[in-house]
């Protein structure tokens, strides 16, 4: 197993330099200059031209590429044009409150969505079954945006539970939660019935009940655990995705997030933290798709890595 | 079924914990401890002589102070850290005296080497200062003992003392500065003599200050003011209604009508002096003909867009320069006249019986309603047999699109806003219709030149007497208006929404809410932010 995942990680570095290429190239080819862009339309060409400069805007391409690849070697992310800052600090900043939101609504959505599945499907085709589905489409189809004021009215304004926005407190994290995980919700419970509707007409799964077994021990310890493989890769996408920033809670919810970063980032065309940012986010991505792959063995004694 | 109890339970006494620790309601009508503001974006940097956006450079207002002040309504420059100055008879020497028994937040004196150590920073490279043209007149800065500076300029200046009230010239401790070295950008401490101090900056969350209770001037009223990042216009006004802040800036504008009549809110408002116009590429096809870009102000009705796609936030533009700025000349009461028989009849004089099509550019989210009212500009454009097609991008694609010069130029007509820190006409006049203005080396779009124009605003330029300075900028005015490189439009409005309890914010026309205290002159009025 470690030298699987010594391997694993490995063949990650390939992947991290192609992204860095893309991204380099990407920002590179929309319009827009970061000098210009930082010091306003009312500046002076000269001040913009001294910044460009500064910057390390005038150079070739390939020259500014080999450049970054040697910072990048260094350890040095380089800094942000728009704050001056370290990009490493700017990414630090943010990555607690990102992380922080992913764990949350990736283990409500867990939860909930596991638990509606299981309803769902030990019951199918009845009123409840039906509800949970509806419920779960609903989740789906409801903008982020909308859900997220939607709560904030009712949960702030009207009834004074909650605060509107911000960070800090855990009472900041229940409703950007909740709207995340509402998504997320949808997808782990119907994942989780059809998954779990295949297992149970299985042929041991009626062996379990011929014994006698509980509905209990039949469900949750034979079925589910043997249906868990494919929800386990829908949680680890929703969670790897999660980690790269929700742009549209983090702003609805004023949420210090890498979403917002990132985002903020591409329209001031602040090249080296949209560098950053996605690099930092495609080596997390590949840690948590490794994560679900180790968790493959432990969900499958017959999957072995060696 | 116990067990299930016990959850809940658990469940309940975890809501409970939470809601409890949702901090302490706003809404007790006692001063408040911690007055919080919510703003659309988080700072960029914090050092004032950085500065490049306005709302920044209010939050840098409660940290650092200027020399002197420019009063909003009545364009006087009044006292702050300066409290009197002579200017020579040539207006080359600028004599500052500075006010007595002023500490920085670190405990260091203000006296006459910080103001020669802050104003010659400005000139160094290393300091990002986007509009380093204000300090190019500045020849020598000297400290003539402890409480008075001189200045020395290099050719006359009139904008010069007025200059000086803009946040890039405040103040700053020597000592502060040195010590913070590379943090000095996002952690300026103890660098000012303002009322309130940097305590903390949550990346993308919030700005923490507190009250600095040595102020020379009236004594803060709150302990601490939190500045919180808040992107959505919809999550600010969310935050005022439930009482999470006190004041947030431009709520959504549709919301503004109903706001005004929400007894819980107030909403503040001024015109500001940002002027909205579409520039027409004078060197393009047919602009090239002032009776076609007359036609195109006559085909217009700003009025009916302003009411019915602005929800109000705007005045019409009656001049090329916006009225609360020196040397304004209205030109035509009332704005350009909505006529659209007139605009036919230019057009076909022209040759354009049956119109002609151009293409339209437009910003969007960065001006108030900007897409929207550039697609009724083009409805009514099509009244007199233009065919605009509204085309918008992402702005840093536009930027990049004004800045190309004018043989590679894609620029027909677009839709632009334009503000100037100094309260004077010189900002949009020479940064807008002078012939430097020109992309790629200003971003002046509309590529207007007329050799009049230049020598008037070249002239004003150098022009010490404030009367003969405004005839020029009057003449300017008028030749520009009547030649209408730009269809003119309206200033826009700027506003916050506050708590009702909080008094006293104004908003300044350069895009601003009080920073707690209006200038400190008697003469001039003097007031300050309350709680009531």
């Amino acid at each position: 197993m470690g030298a699987y995942i010594l391997r694993r990680l490995a063949l990650a570095v390939p992947t991290l330099v192609g992204v860095t290429v893309v991204v380099f190239a990407l920002i590179r080819l929309v319009p827009g200059d970061p000098a210009r862009l930082v010091l306003g339309l009312q500046a002076s060409e000269e001040e913009v031209q001294r910044l460009r400069v500064q910057l390390g805007l005038d150079q070739p391409l390939p020259v500014q590429y080999v450049r970054f690849l040697g910072r990048l070697l260094q350890g040095d992310l380089g800094r942000s044009v728009v704050t001056g800052e370290p990009v490493a600090r700017e990414i630090a900043a943010r990555l607690p409150a990102t992380v922080q939101l992913a764990v949350a609504s990736t283990l409500v959505a867990t939860a909930a969505g596991v638990a509606a599945g299981v309803v769902s499907a030990t019951r199918q085709y009845s009123w409840l079954d039906y509800l949970v589905m509806t419920v779960a489409l609903a989740g789906i189809s409801l903008p982020v945006f909308w859900l997220g004021l939607m709560l904030m009215l009712l949960f702030s304004v009207h009834l004074r539970w909650l605060p509107a926005g911000g960070y800090g407190t855990p009472a900041h994290l229940v409703l950007p939660t909740v709207t995340l995980a509402a998504f997320s919700v949808a997808i782990i419970a119907r994942m989780t019935r059809s998954s779990l509707l295949e297992v149970l007409h299985q042929d041991y799964v009626r062996t379990a009940w011929a014994k006698g077994l509980g509905s209990r021990a039949v469900v949750l310890r034979h079925a589910l655990k043997n249906a868990l493989i494919p929800v386990v890769t829908v949680i680890g996408l929703q969670f790897g995705g999660l980690l790269g920033g929700a742009i549209l809670t983090e702003t609805v919810f004023a949420w210090p997030g890498m979403g917002r970063l990132l985002v903020g980032a591409i329209v001031a065309r602040d090249y080296p933290v949209v560098q950053g940012a996605v690099l930092v986010f495609a080596a997390l991505f590949t840690l948590v798709n490794l994560a679900v792959d180790v968790l493959y063995a432990y969900v499958d004694p017959r999957i072995h890595y060696g | 079924m116990r067990r299930y109890g016990v959850v809940l339970l658990v469940l309940t006494a975890l809501v409970g914990a939470l809601v409890a620790g949702a901090g302490d309601p706003v809404g007790a009508q006692a001063v408040p401890r911690q007055l919080r503001i919510a703003i659309g974006i988080d700072a960029d940097r914090l050092d004032p002589a950085e500065q490049t956006t306005t709302t920044v450079a209010n939050i840098v207002d409660y940290m650092f102070e200027t020399l002197v002040d420019l009063h909003p309504t009545k364009l006087q420059v009044v006292p702050r850290l300066a409290t009197r100055w002579q200017i020579s008879s040539d207006g080359l020497t600028y004599t500052f005296t500075l006010r007595r028994g002023v500490r920085f937040h670190d405990g260091t004196p203000l006296n006459a080497e910080a103001v020669k150590f802050s104003l010659e920073r400005l000139k160094d490279p290393r300091v990002a200062m986007a509009l380093r043209f204000l300090v190019q007149p500045v020849q020598s800065v000297e400290a003539v003992g402890e409480e008075t500076v001189r200045i020395r300029l290099n050719r006359v200046t009139p904008t010069f003392l007025a200059d000086l009230s803009t946040t890039q010239f405040a103040i700053v401790s020597p000592a502060a500065v040195q010590r913070a070295g590379d943090r000095w950008r996002s952690a300026p401490a103890g660098g000012g003599t303002g009322p309130y101090m940097f305590k903390e900056w949550r990346r993308g969350d919030s700005i923490l200050l507190e009250r600095n209770p040595n102020y020379w001037g009236k004594k803060p009223l709150f302990d601490e003011i939190l500045f919180r990042v808040v992107p959505d216009a919809g999550t600010r006004l969310t935050q005022v209604l439930a009482g999470d802040v006190h004041q947030a800036m431009l709520p959504p504008a549709p919301d503004v009508k109903g706001l005004r009549r929400n007894p819980q809110v107030k909403v503040v408002e001024a015109a500001s002096d940002r002027v909205i116009f579409v520039a027409m590429n004078t060197q393009w096809g047919p602009f090239k003909d002032v009776r076609v870009r007359q036609a195109m102000n006559y085909a217009v009705n700003k009025k009916a867009i302003l009411a019915s796609v602005l929800f109000d936030l705007g005045t019409v533009a009656d001049s090329p320069c916006p009225p609360m700025m020196f040397g304004y000349h209205r030109v035509r009461e009332g704005g350009w006249p909505f006529s659209p028989t007139r605009a036919k009849e230019l057009l076909a004089q022209a040759g354009y019986r049956d119109g002609f099509q151009v293409d339209f550019f437009t910003p969007t989210g960065r001006y108030i309603q900007d897409f929207q009212f550039a697609q009724a500009i083009a409805g009514q454009l099509r009244n007199v047999g233009i065919r605009a097609n509204v085309t918008t991008m992402d702005w840093p694609s536009y930027v990049a699109m004004i800045q190309t010069p004018p043989e590679r130029t894609r620029i027909q007509m677009l839709v632009l806003g334009w503000a100037w820190p100094v309260l004077d006409c010189d900002g949009v006049l020479y940064g807008q219709f002078h012939t430097s203005s020109h992309p790629p080396r200003g971003l002046g779009p509309a590529f207007y030149g007329n050799p009049r124009v230049d020598q008037l605003l070249e002239q004003q330029r150098q022009e010490p007497n404030v009367e003969r300075r405004k005839a020029l900028l009057k003449e300017a005015q008028e030749i520009i208006w009547n030649e209408a490189p730009w269809i003119w439009l309206w200033s826009q409005k700027w506003y916050v929404v506050t708590h009702r309890s909080l008094e006293g914010v104004l908003i300044h026309p350069i895009e601003k809410w009080t920073a707690l205290c209006e200038p400190q002159e008697p003469a001039v009025g003097h007031h300050c932010v309350n709680w009531r």
